[in-house]
């Protein structure tokens, strides 16, 4: 993808764009608002990346003269700020997504990749396949069934919704906030070990029973699922 | 042809009837309203008790007046006539001369019967219905002439009688007049008052719900209520000024802390990976958790509105909540119960509502017992939503200190935690406009409920 970021922070801009360069997206970095409006208007890109508060003019302003002029590409607004109300501006200002600073690259990453599929039109990860399948573990969306070299493995609700959101990512960094929005739909941090608890519970059942691990532990950064 | 145990259908009379009854008395109600602030003015009160005061004190004095002024006068007819007839002697040519009526007792004449009587009782006022010698009301008095022998003398006391009529009469008026001039004085410093109090009124509840631009917009200041007007417009720029001030505040702080948090973060994951990295990832990890509990806790005491509540039935609330947190508790090894008696619904933000009831748990974790309930019940119109364990508990007299952030009690000191969870659950509960409860459980622990009117 090619990718706009607008960032005026000199360590958190070059970082963002190593970090997506790294992931074989084309990125421009800018550190000031006009100079991104013109970049953006001059040029097509397939994401912005904004932060809401550089000098010129602030990540708001340009998705406003963006969206003014009929540009669709969709954007992700970076904020320090964090404010409940601050991310509702920013929705309204036609921002696709919202990531408040300090953020885990894989988030960031995360986030990037899911717009991309937005933007192909895709629902690629709903698709037509509906049983997902990785080694010897298979997980059957519609029967509500998983087994493991041949064993049957008996899920909880929220057990099953965490594996699922595991399989489509294989190889991937996850974190804890990515979890407790997808799986749990809790846009805070509870400060209880849920997440823990039910990832420790979840390698009972997939993991321990079994040779090979399948969900790894990267501490302070998230869980790998694979690989 | 109608069975005698068919019941008695109300006829369309009846009904009719009826409906224009009820018709009558919200009618009555509708148009009573709004005159029923007029009750509730303090200046209308004022006047209505000192009207009253008024009219007993014009009411007493003026029977007094008249009582006593009918004394004097009757007083003073009785002297004329001793007087009178001190000075007459009665003999045949004697006759009545213009005013006064002289007679011998054993000769009365023409006299009405009226004075017959009267003079059987000793003498006294007659009232009579018809004139005699023009005059009603007479004075009589049975007396001695000058030669002793005991005759009737009268005079007429009409005038007198008219006077004192003419007198209350003017009494009554003006007092009727005052009465009726000072009610509806009053009655318009009330309206005048009521207006100026209504946008008082209508301007402190909408501060109240958080409309901190709401004014009287009151300027001029001729009376008390109007510097109370003025005072109060004053006071809620000063407060929006206050906290449009901490808003900034707020936003420039978490922009001044979040941004090297996040350099910080950067930095550790461009590290070669290892143990060290983790730990470093997670001690970072933790500080920003804390700041975002800090600034959530100041979000929401600082929100106002109602944008994002739903109505949540807190029956279906509990159980998931026990499907979120009933596993973190029983790897905590312990038991999370859940007591359900709630039948109705709570208008809240449910997130809020969720991370309340997720800091109450994981308090109970830390500092409670092996037992943690999770309940709800329905009291009269109040909903009650929380938690006890079967802990130690706290000291009933610290209950207002572990409210407040970041305080931890000594015993809690060696355990994990911001000490910031309860002062979460209060900016909830006061965000909801409800209240936060510390008790000590049955038989022993803590017992935190928020209590929802609904």
């Amino acid at each position: 993808m090619r990718i706009l970021v607008l960032e005026d922070d000199n360590q958190l801009g070059p970082w963002v764009t190593s970090g997506l360069k790294e992931e074989g997206h084309v990125v421009d970095l800018f550190a000031d608002g006009k100079e991104a409006l013109m970049a953006a208007m001059g040029q097509e890109y397939d994401l912005l990346i904004l932060d809401r508060m550089v000098p010129g003019l602030d990540g708001l302003a340009v998705l406003k003269s963006l969206r003014a002029s009929k540009n669709t590409t969709p954007a992700l607004f970076l904020t320090a700020l964090g404010e409940v109300d601050a991310r509702v501006e920013g929705f309204e200002a036609g921002g696709d997504d919202y990531l408040t600073k300090p953020f885990a690259f894989a988030e960031l990453s995360a986030r990037v990749n899911a717009l991309g599929r937005r933007r192909d039109g895709a629902g690629a990860e709903t698709g037509e396949t509906t049983t997902l399948r990785y080694g010897d573990l298979s997980l059957d969306l519609v029967a509500r069934h998983c087994e493991r070299q041949g064993q049957t493995i008996e899920l909880m609700a929220k057990e099953f919704k965490l594996l699922e959101y595991f399989m489509r990512r294989p190889g991937r960094l996850v974190t804890r906030t990515m979890l407790l929005e997808q799986v749990w739909d809790m846009s805070f941090d509870p400060t209880t070990s849920v997440v823990e608890t039910h990832i420790s519970r979840l390698r009972t059942k997939v993991d321990k029973p079994f040779d090979g691990e399948l969900i790894r532990t990267r501490r302070g950064e998230g869980y790998v699922f694979g690989k | 042809m109608s069975s005698e145990n068919e019941p008695v259908k109300p006829s369309f009379n009846d009904l009719q009837t009826r409906r224009v009854n009820r018709f009558v008395t919200k009618q009555a109600y509708r148009l009573a309203k709004p005159f029923r602030w007029l009750l509730r003015s303090s200046t209308l009160r004022l006047t209505l008790m000192l009207s009253c005061l008024f009219a007993i004190g014009m009411a007493v004095s003026i029977f007094l007046a008249l009582t006593f002024g009918r004394e004097a006068v009757l007083e003073r007819v009785d002297t004329a006539l001793t007087s009178l007839a001190s000075t007459v002697t009665i003999n045949e040519t004697l006759s009545d001369n213009s005013i006064a009526i002289i007679r011998p007792l054993d000769n009365l004449g023409n006299l009405p019967n009226q004075f017959k009587r009267t003079v059987k009782r000793g003498g006294g006022t007659v009232n009579l219905s018809n004139d005699f010698n023009q005059f009603d009301a007479w004075r009589v008095m049975i007396t001695n002439d000058s030669q002793g022998t005991p005759i009737l003398v009268a005079l007429p006391i009409e005038d007198s009688e008219d006077a004192l009529d003419l007198l209350s009469g003017i009494l009554w008026t003006t007092a009727g007049l005052v009465l009726v001039i000072s009610l509806l004085i009053g009655m318009t410093a009330g309206l005048l008052a009521q207006r100026r109090l209504v946008r008082i009124n209508g301007a402190l509840s909408r501060l109240a719900t958080g409309d901190l631009s709401a004014r009287t917009g009151v300027d001029k200041a001729s009376d008390d209520l109007d510097d109370l007007a003025r005072q109060l417009d004053v006071t809620a720029a000063e407060l929006e000024r206050l906290v449009t001030q901490t808003r900034h505040l707020s936003a420039s702080i978490a922009h001044d802390l979040r941004t090297p948090l996040a350099r910080l973060r950067a930095q550790l994951e461009m590290l070669p990976e290892g143990e060290e990295r983790g730990a470093a990832l997670e001690e970072a990890s933790r500080l920003s958790g804390i700041f975002d509990t800090i600034m959530r806790v100041a979000r929401i005491e600082a929100a106002q509105g109602e944008d994002g509540f739903e109505q949540i039935k807190l029956s279906e609330f509990l159980t998931d909540i026990e499907d979120i947190f009933g596993p973190v508790v029983e790897d905590a090894g312990k038991i999370l119960v859940l007591e359900n008696k709630s039948t109705g619904y709570v208008t809240a933000d449910r997130q809020m509502l969720i991370q309340a009831v997720a800091n109450l748990i994981q308090n109970a974790i830390v500092h409670g017992g092996d037992e943690i309930t999770l309940f709800a019940k329905t009291h009269r119109s109040i909903e009650e939503l929380g938690v006890f364990d079967n802990g130690n508990g706290v000291p009933s007299d610290q209950y207002d200190e572990i409210i407040k952030p970041m305080v931890r009690l000594d015993s809690a000191r060696q355990t994990d935690g911001s000490g910031l969870g309860l002062a979460l659950v209060r900016a909830v509960a006061d965000r909801h406009r409800a209240q936060l409860q510390l008790s000590e459980g049955e038989p022993h622990g803590l017992r935190a409920t928020m209590k929802f009117s609904t």
